[in-house]
């Protein structure tokens, strides 16, 4: 099964990447608030972008008007 | 839809488009006398037409108002249009190939509609066409919802969107001339797979973009599993695609790979593409749309997280359970058969997240036939899941493979699962997108729902009888050691199931085309009365978490 | 889509201690990246996303605010203001408008326990463990599956070069508190793991080495992650705990307003307060060291510290405890002792001694680890030698001693308790009770006496209104309409009890210590001390309680009483009857001791306890053998909490209270105490059956593993088999329903003289 040699690779290439994801993601804060973000997609009373947020900062910002 | 583009995005459109045009003109010159040839003016005519459609708008109003103060809907609009367009022509297709199997006249003595033509233009326009587009046309509408952030420009959702369909276009009138590569699901020859990995790195890129400029710091889970769908499926299409072209005029090439290990390769993309194209996606489109419609979050997010990592690490080696009892090493079937009984774990994993977030809201599934897609969607993802499963093992294989079983297993997977949470996706997004109230009829999307699950089952069922009935008329042996019944035997047999199956079909398409009408009707007019019951009601049932914290 | 639910209806309970000053809040503004000021405020009563969206737009429309988010998990919101000098109070009172609890957080508070450890990240090992286990799991079901010859020494090989830095890295939480126990000359849970990790590892290099047919690179590694599974939700449970507690309203101020030699206020951090300082105190503010009042009259709250219920007058020269809840007037006062020698001070002192004498108890997972571990060990040598003296060959022989290492590694016995107690831990905070360590349910699940404060814990510590007059229609309005001009106890009960409309009210006074004063309808009117209100109504006479009357109109009197804490009857009488004798302590005097006594059927009550006393009491209970559950939640009960076996209190008890205490409940009825227990039982009965299918398992795997009988395949299946049992046994405990919480008084309030 000489095709192993690519395939074996590119797995573990991927799941390497996956790792990297994981690692970044903690690193980011992404599972700092699980039940909060949960709910965070059901806010959509106004269809709009926020502002963007000064850097380094999080959190709701001011929200952008036409 | 031009005047929320700019002058210099519509130049940059022409451009893009012109290159288009000119790469198909060069495409028909060189391949002249071949299918490529014929390509190339489809390539030219698609192209030439978007750079006409574009020039004429050119001098048009530019758009006046602040850009960045809303989401960019456009694309995602066309391509709800388009996948609805797609699932009807995939679907058509299908129940014209069903029928073929029971009415064998059905073909008409054309070169271009005999079984072999037509089945992959059913499966590339369901899959690819209606599923592809409609992931694309939701990953846009969530990926931006998601993060609070437009998409950082207009041209490139554009591209991702038209590109991908004049791959579709390419790959199913390919087939019709007899261009193929003959892989399943790989179907299409080296200059379709060169473009699409240009469209599908463009699309990666651009949902990256997105994501930088959130304005919303946390990801939602949604997003994480259409990433891993763009990204694996980028992986799994050039892996599986590497190929040498027997000319660079003609459209004939050859794998790079030979016997079992293309045979591997091509099923450990096979069964990646189930992974990450029809099972990924469509879960990020469920963790967003079903928490939405049911106004209750997820009822474990830390789950759903801890699933798609389940499954991303699962699936990779599953694939080899597609060629038990060949010329594969034993160990490699084994490893496969192995992977796949363990993938039940995150699979149920994520089905009973779902099932659990409308535990308790009963009420608004019984009221609302759009969650009711989604939830039955669910169902069957379970159910599917469940069998492919249990068909992995290698002894049920035995019985299984090469029966309508398998065929079974994957509508089930198709129809139960994909269709209906993308129909059910598609209610859901409609009347956000056209900011209307509601969707056009209620009762159609309820007529749709039961066509649907009937359709679904009766297809289902009538499969799972001919499988087996077909296995085991196909190991029974006469007293003396020979085979007992011929192959035709077993055809008759098959028949009044083949009529079954393109009966169920064909219900699933009418119900399909109710919705396509439904949702042009939403965007055409207003209904003439309010709904009754369209919406959810109310978000009284939504218990307290911690039952004290006063 | 979707509207955000206007009726809210959780209820708000008022934050325990008062607002807190702007300058404290301004103090807690931190400077941040590119100019910017962040402040961490504890929002308590966050409880669902539709608060989260509220509380993020209420702030976000405050001027200086950039950007706020709420944190859902650990209550806390995190305001990005314009710069470091910004005021954050408008969001304080933007807060405070939508009815949440706002107090600025400390972020040395909210430091997770893990971050205190050296080493990666407990997350950071599984997810490495994790990738490490699915890839050489792979590898080795190929190889099970009969991948051969060079096929196989490939994927072996593979298998080493992920396993060693796999291991390497993430085997550390288990290899540093391996030796930092064996240098102690101990052993633990981690000593045998780490060893069995080790030498699996080291075995399976030398057979690739030598090209050998057994390899233990997926046992090793999955064990690792199974393991670092069993940790990390330990961890969890307790950091979750831990960020509730803290998140909850601090009750000790951090500073304290100092009236400068030219008259001019300025904040000062606590530990700066000195002996003779001149302190300025505002009505709803704590007292933070040892004072004495120089100016001004007020009521003064001491439940906390005293544990009576009823709120006193004081006047210049009162001496106030730290800890005092000044009530109705500002005053200045002098300080009499700097803080390390305050009340509060002693109590913290007091508290230390008691824990160090708790500190005895051995956890039922290390209990099993001392017995388990040389055990192991020596059946571990002894196979070897058994085998080395009858086949000769020290290979086969240090295979198989492995083989015995590994299987009977401790990985069921080391998720068994873990598992158990974070399902319980679950469990208990859907029910509102938080739990803030696995020792702690387990140390429930003994005991055999129960020990409760009375002020605060059975009753409510509020007052309400048992009678008052009737009919009077006009006196009630403005009754109503004087209590609510104060934030006197007494009058807050008063307004709650009256279901009339206040009047208007003209030229309202407040005079601290004594009552509101006010027009009404133009006439004269006092609503306060019967004495007070006496002064200025047709009839000399005074009533007990509070009165109220306009002027040369009769005086009309409410009855105050306390009220029992909702489910307080039930749960004491069930303890009793299950076989849990109680007592009540309290710092009250005997009329109101006894009578609570009564009504609750408590035959042993204590009256007039000092804090010391309370320990006493408990120590006593230990030297006798009992094993006792303290309930309290005063200042003066946190010793007691320490000092007991285990502890409960209320989520309105004093700072120090809940940080000594074991479990805090948020929810209202006393009936968590009964939940609780119920919840700590159930886990000791799973954490015990946990053991038992450990041990079988082991009973069934040793001899086979002495016998040389195992293979990888078997013992990887085997280690995940029972691992999974255990989990799947341990999830049981979520089955049973959680009982719904009290929340509303269910009793009448006992007529306790006020």
């Amino acid at each position: 099964m000489t095709i192993l040699t690519l395939l074996i690779p590119v797995t573990l290439v991927m799941g390497a990447v996956g790792l990297g994801a994981f690692f970044w993601s903690l690193h980011s804060g992404q599972y700092e608030d699980l039940s909060g973000d949960a709910e965070r997609i059901l806010f959509d009373e106004d269809d709009k972008p926020l502002a963007a947020y000064p850097p380094g900062h999080s959190g709701t910002t001011k929200e952008k008007t036409p | 839809m031009m005047s929320n583009l700019t002058r210099a995005e519509r130049a940059n459109a022409m451009v893009i488009a012109g290159t288009g045009a000119f790469i198909g003109l060069v495409m028909a010159a060189a391949g002249r006398g071949d299918p490529m040839g014929a390509h190339g003016w489809i390539v030219l005519a698609f192209c030439g037409a978007l750079f006409f459609v574009v020039g004429s708008a050119y001098e048009d109003p530019e758009p006046t108002q602040d850009r960045t103060a809303s989401y960019y809907d456009d694309p995602t609009k066309v391509g709800i249009l388009i996948a609805l367009f797609w699932a009807v022509v995939g679907m058509g297709m299908g129940v014209w190939v069903a029928s073929q199997l029971a009415w064998p006249d059905l073909r008409f003595d054309a070169a271009w509609s005999s079984f072999g033509r037509i089945r992959p233009v059913h499966t590339s326009g369901v899959i690819f066409g209606f599923g592809g587009n409609a992931l694309i046309a939701t990953s846009f509408h969530i990926m931006q919802r998601t993060c609070r952030a437009r998409m950082p420009d207009q041209v490139t959702p554009w591209f991702v969107l038209l590109g991908f369909n004049l791959f579709c276009i390419v790959a199913s009138s390919g087939y019709l001339m007899g261009v193929t590569q003959s892989k399943e699901y790989a179907e299409p020859e080296w200059y379709a797979d060169l473009w699409l990995v240009v469209v599908w790195v463009v699309y990666f890129v651009l949902y990256i973009r997105t994501l930088a400029r959130r304005n919303e710091p946390h990801i939602y889970v949604a997003n994480w599993y259409y990433l891993a769908f763009i990204l694996v499926v980028a992986v799994l299409h050039i892996v599986n695609n590497l190929a040498v072209p027997a000319s660079l005029t003609g459209a004939k090439s050859y794998s790079a790979f030979a016997g079992v290990q293309d045979a591997m390769t091509q099923w450990w993309y096979g069964h990646n593409a189930v992974a990450f194209f029809l099972t990924s996606g469509f879960l990020g489109m469920l963790y967003y749309f079903l928490p939405k419609r049911a106004e209750r979050p997820i009822y474990s997010y830390r789950l759903s997280i801890l699933s798609f990592w389940g499954i991303t690490f699962f699936y990779i080696w599953a694939g080899s359970h597609h060629l038990h009892y060949t010329a594969l090493p034993h160990w490699v079937q084994t490893l496969g058969m192995t992977f796949s009984v363990m993938l039940l774990v995150p699979s149920w994993a994520s089905a009973g997240n779902a099932l659990m977030t409308l535990n308790g809201a009963w009420h608004k599934v019984r009221d609302d036939a759009t969650l009711r897609f989604m939830m039955v969607a669910a169902v069957f993802y379970g159910l599917s899941t469940f069998e492919g499963s249990f068909m992995a093992i290698r002894p049920v294989n035995g019985l299984s493979h090469y029966t309508d079983w398998t065929v079974g297993h994957v509508h089930a997977g198709a129809m139960g699962w994909v269709a209906l949470i993308s129909f059910g996706s598609i209610y859901a997004l409609a009347p956000v997108l056209w900011r209307r109230e509601t969707i056009y009829s209620w009762k159609a999307v309820e007529w749709h729902f039961w066509l649907a699950l009937a359709g679904t089952v009766i297809y289902v069922f009538a499969m799972w009888n001919s499988g087996i009935t077909q296995g085991l008329m196909w190991r029974t042996y006469t007293e003396s050691g020979t085979l007992a019944y011929s192959f035709t035997d077993t055809l008759v047999a098959m028949h009044p199931y083949y009529v079954a199956r393109t009966f169920g079909g064909l219900l699933f398409l009418i119900g399909a085309c109710i919705g396509a009408w439904n949702v042009v009707m939403t965007i055409r007019r207003m209904p003439s009365e309010t709904p009754e019951r369209d919406y959810p009601t109310s978000s009284e049932s939504r218990e307290p978490a911690l039952p004290a914290a006063e | 889509m979707r509207v955000i639910s206007e009726k809210h209806d959780r209820k708000v309970r008022p934050a325990p201690s008062g607002p807190v000053t702007r300058a404290e809040r301004s103090a807690s503004v931190r400077p941040a990246a590119n100019g910017h000021g962040v402040c961490l405020i504890s929002v308590p009563n966050i409880s669902c996303g539709a608060c989260v969206a509220r509380i993020e737009r209420a702030l976000i429309d405050c001027p200086g605010v950039v950007a706020a988010r709420a944190n859902l998990t650990l209550r806390q919101v995190r305001v990005t203001l314009t710069d470091a000098n910004t005021d954050p109070s408008p969001g304080y009172e933007a807060l405070a408008a939508l009815g949440y609890t706002a107090r600025p957080l400390d972020p040395s508070d909210t430091e997770p326990a893990s971050a205190q450890q050296d080493g990666p990240d407990l997350l950071r090992c599984i997810a490495v463990a994790g990738f490490g286990a699915m890839n050489v799991m792979l590898l080795s079901v190929a190889v099970w599956s009969g991948a051969e010859a060079t096929t196989r020494d490939t994927f072996h090989l593979i298998s080493a070069l992920i396993a060693v830095p796999v291991v390497a890295y993430a085997g550390q939480p288990f290899f540093r508190s391996a030796l930092v126990v064996l240098r102690g000359g101990r052993l633990n849970m981690d000593v045998p793991i780490a060893l069995a990790v080790l030498l699996a590892l080291a075995l399976s290099l030398s057979e690739l080495l030598q090209g050998g047919d057994h390899v233990f690179f997926d046992a090793a590694v999955t064990l690792l992650f199974f393991l670092l599974t069993g940790r990390y939700l330990d961890q969890l449970m307790r950091d979750r705990a831990r960020s509730a507690v803290t998140g909850l309203a601090r009750l000790s101020p951090k500073g304290a307003m100092a009236r400068g030699p030219d008259g001019s206020l300025e904040w000062i951090a606590l530990h700066a307060v000195a002996k003779g300082m001149i302190l300025h105190i505002d009505a709803g503010e704590r007292v933070p060291v040892d004072v004495r009042i120089l100016h001004g009259d007020t009521d003064l709250d001491r439940s906390l510290v005293t544990g009576e219920a009823m709120p006193v007058a004081a006047s210049p020269g009162t001496e106030l405890e730290a800890g005092t809840l000044n009530l109705t007037g500002g005053i200045e006062v002098e300080v009499l002792r700097p803080v390390a020698e305050s009340f509060l001070a002693e109590m913290m002192r007091m508290l230390s001694a008691a824990e160090t004498s708790r500190s005895t108890y051995v956890r039922i997972a290390d209990r099993a680890a001392r017995l388990y571990a040389p055990v192991v060990h020596l059946l571990a040598v002894a196979t070897f030698a058994g085998w080395l003296l009858v086949t000769g060959d020290w290979q086969v022989s240090a295979f198989v001693a492995i083989s015995v290492l590994i299987i009977t590694c401790p990985c069921a016995l080391g998720l068994a308790v873990p598992v158990a107690q974070v399902v319980a831990a679950g469990r208990l905070m859907r029910s509102g009770i938080l739990m803030k360590d696995g020792s702690a349910l387990e140390r429930l699940a003994q005991i055999d006496r129960a020990v409760f404060d009375k002020t605060g814990t059975l009753t409510t510590g509020t007052p309400m209104v048992t009678s008052c007059f009737e009919g009077e229609a006009e006196q009630r309005e403005a009754s109503k309409a004087l209590a609510m001009q104060s934030r006197h106890p007494a009058a807050q009960a008063i307004a709650a009890h009256l279901p009339e409309v206040a009047c208007e009210v003209a030229d309202a006074v407040e005079v601290p210590g004594f009552g509101v004063e006010g027009r009404v309808h133009g006439r004269r009117a006092r609503l306060g001390r019967a004495r007070w209100v006496a002064e200025i109504a047709a009839d000399p006479q005074a009533a007990t309680g509070p009165a109220f009357a306009f002027e040369g109109a009769p005086a009309l009197s409410f009855d105050l009483s306390e009220t029992l804490r909702p489910g307080a009857v039930d749960t004491i009488s069930d303890m009793q009857s299950s076989g849990i004798p109680v007592t009540m302590l309290s710092g009250d005097d005997a009329a109101r001791v006894a009578q609570v006594a009564e009504t609750l059927g408590i035959a042993e009550a204590h009256h007039g306890m000092t804090p010391a006393r309370k320990v006493g009491v408990l120590e006593d209970l230990r030297d006798r053998g009992h094993r006792a559950l303290m309930v309290g939640d005063g200042l003066n009960d946190t010793a007691a909490l320490a000092a007991a076996h285990v502890s409960m209190a209320p989520s309105t008890a004093a700072d120090a209270g809940r940080t000594a205490a074991d479990f805090v409940f948020l929810r209202d009825g006393l009936d968590a105490v009964a939940t609780a227990q119920d919840v700590a039982r159930a886990t000791a009965r799973v954490v015990r059956q946990n053991f038992g299918l450990a041990i079988a398992y082991n009973c069934i795997a040793i001899p086979l593993a002495v016998a040389g009988l195992v293979t990888p395949l078997i013992a990887a299946l085997a280690m995940s088999a029972s691992s999974i049992l255990v989990i799947g046994n341990s999830l049981r405990l979520n089955g049973k329903r959680a009982a719904a919480p009290l929340q509303s008084v269910e009793r009448g309030p006992v007529a306790i003289p006020a």
